[in-house]
């Protein structure tokens, strides 16, 4: 079976989005701290916490919760002066940033969402440190909305409106080291109704929520900014979670390799009843690597480590099968290995290989009593984490011979997966007593103005090709771009300056993070009143980008790039001609665009490219 | 339709399936998803169905088991340690209905709660009240006191109170004056909430628990030393001030330094050498458990009514904050001077909380000393508070117990931090 030639319909596939998208507010949702993004070299004061898992209201604790908390881990947090006590949970949040309900509105106002009468803050229970707190504070805001796709309409079921975690630094010996820069960014978090059929009405749904949000104008934009968990299950399957999906363009591979993945673990699992499949009990196999050359597994014994065993009856050939695009069976098993502390799995359908011999696999397979027809799976580690990781392994492979297991995986940049954790159970979930609920006002909400008739308004009243408009409705600048317009600027020239330009200036290393938009303004006040030529803005973007602080009109002055006169364009362009006499004699007008070119690069461009054009062409004549 | 029902909410064509649980406003129906998020809908225009009764007990009782706490082992070779709670945040959960948080645990909730308290001590829970520390008062300062003497006579080789950190430094200091002890008595509490996974309750309780196993006879105040879970101070009962609304180490010990810490990683505990402290062991247990509750704490600011502090007259104590060495303005020395003849103490106490009060600087302050007031040289004005009515209760002259030292509350000599 190859890739893409599934029967969707046939198989049940059922698939849902959750898209997580962090707003560009001036406030964090639970205090007034910026929502700036900072280099954790920058930080200015740290501290340590552990974190103990507590009962929710309704007396349970969840069970990935439970997972993440098996080892005491300690916890380090890099504090900013962009941060205060709220991300350090040392002061009670403040209420509910106002804004960023505001934009939550106005996305639930997109999808035709209903608002909650009374929204509640809850908390989420998070203990793997990315929350000071121990727990999200999350809020259901609206629910029941709907947007469209070509292959029909998905269902919104609800979105909340939740505080971003802090961004994990490092792992350390004792735990790990956290961020708080993004520790309380708004975010809204959309889930759709298990409406999706197929991978690509998957990529499209996805991508028609991306540009609902970007519509706002309030979203933030670049990488992590947003995240989207694509849920995925087949009719025979089970019901998975991938998370961090960082690039639309892998949401239809996702689905595609997951349905693969759930299909072939069918097969297997039904293989493995034909053959009455098992899993034995895991064992202490260290004898047999006594004197093993194999660098992994010798290294493990050479620090006191052990070897411990797991016989798969009925398993030959099966571990080895290919699930997805080089991951097999076996690394499933290895993945849960890996979640124990072990570096991962060998199993037999690989061996011999990594420097175990082929006598050793064979003196494996009888420590084990494993048969012709069974697989071996082995770890070599420190002696708690080998026997741990082979009890997982050994789990998972029970789960095998069931079917597809429910769980969380991780999505890796090809498209594939791997474990995470189980999935998360409902309650993990208790009020935020601190933060009083709120009544949202749907009423005072403006609906923007959606990227796609941005796009069609800027072709029909500007007269931009559908690509340059596209590529300014959709970028960061297209209120420069407007504001450029509207004091008179070619709307042409204005929407190259805000996406070609600053594009291929910061390609040459120029540092357009500086250009604040009274930059642009400036720029393109100039332009207007022809106080600088079209061709002059670049140089004087680049100057301004260098040195921000001066005005536009005090850079241009500095750099000469006020509009020359035709004389001074007929001085240099004299110049160029007479050093390029032989070229004029031997080609005539044929030299033209050559000369051209060297013609403004001699005048820097300080001169509008029409007239130089019309000068070039007299003196050329003048001499053919 | 009441609280714990699972219902069916349907309004405005929105549905929504949940447990019922109790609302904060009567405009609202608060209703628990599947999800677990908790969402308000409008009581007008909603139309409720129950589907099941009862299907969580909202009010606590019913999944908790009674007797748990109790089936500990004893064991020989551990200390036994008392752990009396009066409430607080250390043992707090949420109230549905005024969506705040409240104390609801009694001490072996506590052991429940901080399982990492297990193989420490053994130890004997004891409630004496469940109240917010804002209405502690002297009547429980009594109880308590009452409660810690008779563990120690029971054979407690050290007392922990959980008390909520509001008025902490009150009961800590008010205790050290009714009580002479043996063992260790140690106040502790919980800046954040105990039912967040990242509440100082769990080590600020371990580290209590090992300060009162230690070698010294103090009553003390351990919390958060840091923001970090690294370490607890443990302050003196009667040097310590809360100076922080919601920081871990808020807790300080105020023109000074800590008398000891506990390390949170390496368990141990540590003092300060050149504190004078009593060992285990030193003092024969006594307690004198009389107050007089009839004493004030006046800050006396500018443009305060004059009114303010005639009204006190008659009472029996008057402990007045002043401004600076131990001002007020002059206008109101005539009105301390007639309190005084009217055989109300008044103590002076100093709003710089740091340094010592010294009426005999500035004429106001002379005038005051004529007026019959009593300096209070180093004394924490709340602390002077619990001593004068312990003292007003206990000795035949208060104005001279206020300036001897009793239990460390002040000292004779002011020695700056760089040369202790």
């Amino acid at each position: 079976m190859t890739d893409g030639d599934f029967d969707y319909e046939d198989l049940g596939l059922v698939a849902g989005l959750e898209i997580h998208q962090q707003l560009d507010t001036a406030t964090k949702l639970f205090c007034a701290c910026p929502t700036t993004r900072r280099e954790p070299e920058e930080h200015d004061r740290t501290f340590t916490r552990y974190l103990h898992p507590t009962k929710s209201e309704l007396g349970e604790i969840d069970e990935a919760a439970l997972e993440e908390s098996q080892v005491e881990r300690e916890f380090e947090y890099l504090a900013f002066d962009t941060t205060c006590l709220v991300e350090e949970d040392d002061e009670p949040p403040h209420r509910l940033d106002e804004e960023a309900l505001d934009v939550a509105l106005e996305v639930a106002a997109l999808m035709d969402m209903t608002p909650l009468d009374q929204a509640h803050v809850m908390r989420k229970v998070v203990i793997d440190g990315s929350n000071t707190s121990g727990f999200q504070r999350s809020s259901l805001v609206a629910q029941g909305g709907e947007i469209e796709t070509s292959e029909g309409p998905v269902g919104i079921e609800d979105m909340m409106l939740e505080e971003e975690s802090a961004a994990r630094v490092e792992e350390t010996d004792a735990g790990a080291t956290f961020a708080l820069d993004r520790l309380g960014i708004p975010l809204v978090e959309i889930g759709t109704e298990p409406d999706i059929r197929s991978p690509e009405q998957a990529r499209e749904a996805a991508e028609r929520i991306g540009m609902l949000l970007r519509s706002t104008g309030q979203v933030k934009r670049g990488l992590g900014t947003i995240r989207q968990d694509v849920n995925v299950s087949i009719a025979e399957g089970a019901r998975v979670e991938m998370k961090g999906v960082q690039s639309l363009d892998d949401i239809d591979d996702l689905v595609r390799f997951e349905v693969q993945r759930q299909v072939r673990l069918l097969d297997v699992a039904e293989e493995l009843a034909e053959r009455d499949a098992s899993v034995g009990e895991v064992q202490d196999v260290t004898d047999v690597f006594a004197e093993t050359e194999s660098s992994v597994v010798r290294g493990a014994l050479d620090a006191d480590g052990l070897v411990f065993a797991v016989p798969l009856h009925g398993f030959d050939g099966l571990v080895g099968r290919e699930l997805q695009p080089d991951r097999r069976l076996g690394t499933e098993l290895s993945d849960h290995a890996k979640r124990h502390g072990a570096g991962g799995i060998f199993h037999t359908d690989e061996l011999p290989a990594y420097g175990v011999t082929e006598d050793e696999v064979a003196a494996l397979r009888d420590a084990v009593g494993a048969g012709e027809d069974d697989a071996v799976a082995m770890v070599a580690a420190e002696a708690d984490v080998a026997r741990g990781a082979t009890e997982a392994a050994a789990d998972r492979a029970r789960t095998a011979i069931e079917g597809v297991p429910e769980e969380t995986r991780g999505a890796n940049e090809d498209g594939t997966t791997e474990y995470l954790r189980p999935l998360p159970g409902a309650a993990r979930m208790y009020p935020e007593t601190d933060v009083p609920p709120v009544e949202p006002d749907p009423s005072e909400v403006e609906v923007p103005e959606l990227l796609t008739e941005k796009v069609e308004r800027y072709v029909a009243e500007f007269d931009l090709n559908e690509d340059v408009a596209e590529q300014v409705a959709y970028g960061r600048r297209w209120r420069l771009f407007e504001d450029a317009v509207e004091r008179g600027v070619d709307p042409n020239l204005a929407a190259r300056t805000v996406e070609s330009t600053v594009t291929s200036l910061r390609r040459d290393g120029v540092p357009v993070g500086n250009l604040a938009d009274e930059h642009f303004h400036g720029v393109f006040d100039l332009v207007a009143e022809d106080e600088i030529t079209q061709e002059g803005v670049p140089e004087l973007l680049t100057a301004l980008a260098e040195e921000p602080d001066r005005t536009a009109a005090e850079a241009a002055e500095e750099a000469g790039l006020g509009s020359a006169d035709e004389d001074v364009v007929r001085e240099a362009v004299v110049e160029v001609v007479e050093r390029n006499e032989e070229q004029i004699e031997a080609e005539g007008m044929g030299a033209f665009s050559g000369l051209m070119g060297e013609a403004m690069g001699a005048l820097r461009g300080k001169a509008e490219g029409d007239l130089v054009s019309e000068v070039l062409r007299e003196e050329i004549q003048k001499r053919s | 339709m009441h609280s714990g029902d699972r219902v069916r909410v349907e309004r405005d064509g929105q549905v929504n399936e949940g447990v019922l649980l109790p609302s904060s406003t009567p405009e609202h129906l608060v209703v628990k998803l599947e999800s677990g998020y908790n969402v308000g809908v409008e009581r007008e225009g909603a139309d409720v169905e129950v589907l099941e009764s009862d299907v969580y007990a909202i009010d606590g009782n019913a999944s908790e088991g009674e007797s748990e706490g109790s089936a500990v082992a004893f064991d020989e070779d551990l200390p036994t340690i008392a752990l009396i709670s009066t409430g607080g945040t250390i043992a707090s959960t949420v109230d549905y209905r005024t969506g705040a948080v409240t104390a609801q645990f009694d001490a072996e909730d506590v052991l429940r709660a901080v399982p990492d308290l297990a193989g420490r001590a053994n130890y004997r829970g004891r409630v004496v009240a469940n109240i917010l520390s804002e209405n502690m008062d002297p009547s429980i300062w009594r109880e308590l006191a009452e409660a810690v003497r008779e563990e120690i006579e029971n054979g407690a080789d050290g007392v922990v109170v959980m008390h909520g950190t509001d008025t902490m430094q009150y009961s800590a200091s008010v205790l050290s004056f009714m009580l002479d002890t043996p063992v260790p008595v140690v106040f502790t509490g919980s800046q954040r909430s105990a039912d967040r996974p990242s509440s100082d309750n769990v080590m600020n309780a371990v580290c209590a628990v090992e300060a009162a196993k230690a070698d010294v006879a103090e009553v003390m105040v351990c919390m958060h030393a840091t923001q970090s879970d690294d370490r607890c101070a443990l302050h003196r009962g009667t040097r310590v001030r809360k100076g922080h609304t919601s920081r871990r180490d808020a807790f300080e010990t105020v023109d000074g330094t800590p008398i000891g810490h506990v390390d949170y990683d390496t368990e141990t505990v540590t003092f300060d050498g050149t504190a004078d402290l009593a060992a285990r062991g030193d003092a024969d247990l006594s307690l004198d458990p009389a107050l007089e509750p009839d004493v004030e704490l006046v800050t006396f600011t500018p443009g305060m009514d004059p009114a303010f502090l005639e009204m006190l007259e008659g009472r029996a104590g008057v402990v007045v904050e002043g401004t600076g060495l131990g001002h007020v303005n002059s206008e109101l020395v005539d009105v301390i001077d007639d309190l005084t003849d009217a055989g109300t103490t008044v103590v002076m106490t100093s709003q710089c909380l740091g340094g010592r009060v010294c009426d005999r600087v500035y004429d106001t302050g002379r005038d005051l000393l004529d007026a019959g007031v009593v300096e209070g040289e180093d004394l924490l004005p709340g602390t002077a508070k619990t001593k004068l009515m312990w003292a007003l209760a206990n000795t035949d002259s208060p104005a001279e117990a206020m300036r001897t030292p009793l239990a460390g509350e002040l000292s004779e000599r002011s020695v700056p931090e760089s040369a202790r």
